[in-house]
């Protein structure tokens, strides 16, 4: 039961971190640099090389998710059960929404 | 030799992704097809719960292997992409890492709408998993036809 608000909290939290940009971390991998998500590198992005948001935005989701889990009452979640489809689809659909510049 | 190695085993990952997760989808869809003799029917004849662990376990090994390469996409042919102006294969690629992302957060209640007596939501989900799975491997094959890594 726990699985189903976990998904959905981690939908919901996926969008939210990537249309707000609050990736947990950046990777920079040209250098194999971390760096916390609100402390890019200062250095110019010739010299530091391209930032990596989707991994700090997977850890990002994934832990407000699980306190999106642990807050939510089993009833809530098992009302959720059978609409959870809706979840990942809006997701998707908010994704390729702030990805149409691109198209 | 690594990176050739590493997009070999995700490849094969994604082809049996692809064919567990096509074969569950279809015997979710047409149920009541068992007793035909049609190819369609013995295709969906198979017991879709049996792969149920198979294909989250694949599709978690998936967008590992593609995570791990994905530092070498970002410098080797994202870049290359940027500068022949191609931006719809790049959007093509941020959707497929969105979607592998957003799959990989479904798994804990896929794995939960599969278990026994647990039926609701159980379609809705497993299609879902099925677009995302067929989206990355035929995104990733035409990325790869544009400009493959090495």
């Amino acid at each position: 039961m726990r699985g189903t608000a976990f998904s959905a909290a981690f939908c919901c939290a996926y969008v939210w971190a990537l249309a707000t940009n609050h990736p947990l971390f950046l990777y920079y991998p040209l250098h194999g640099d971390f760096r916390w998500g609100m402390q890019p590198l200062l250095t110019s992005a010739q010299a530091s090389g391209p930032a990596m948001a989707w991994y700090g935005i997977v850890a990002t989701a994934s832990l407000l998710a699980v306190c999106a889990t642990l807050c939510v009452p089993r009833r809530l979640s098992g009302r959720l059960t059978p609409y959870l489809w809706l979840f990942p689809v809006g997701a998707m659909l908010g994704c390729a929404f702030l990805l149409r510049r691109f198209f | 030799m690594l990176v050739a190695l590493l997009l070999t085993a995700h490849l094969l990952v994604g082809v049996a992704l692809l064919g567990a997760v096509t074969h569950q989808a279809v015997g979710l869809l047409r149920p009541s097809a068992v007793q035909s003799r049609r190819f369609i029917a013995r295709y969906a004849k198979a017991d879709h719960t049996a792969f149920t662990i198979a294909i989250a376990v694949l599709f978690a090994l998936s967008v590992l292997l593609g995570g791990l390469l994905y530092p070498t996409y970002r410098i080797q042919v994202r870049i290359p992409f940027e500068g022949m102006h191609l931006s719809w294969a790049i959007g093509l690629f941020e959707l497929k890492e969105h979607f592998g992302g957003l799959g990989i957060g479904l798994l804990p209640a896929y794995v939960w709408a599969w278990r026994p007596g647990n039926v609701t939501g159980r379609v809705g989900l497993t299609l879902v998993l099925a677009f995302i799975a067929w989206w990355n491997f035929l995104v990733g094959h035409v990325l790869n036809n544009l400009r493959g890594l090495t």
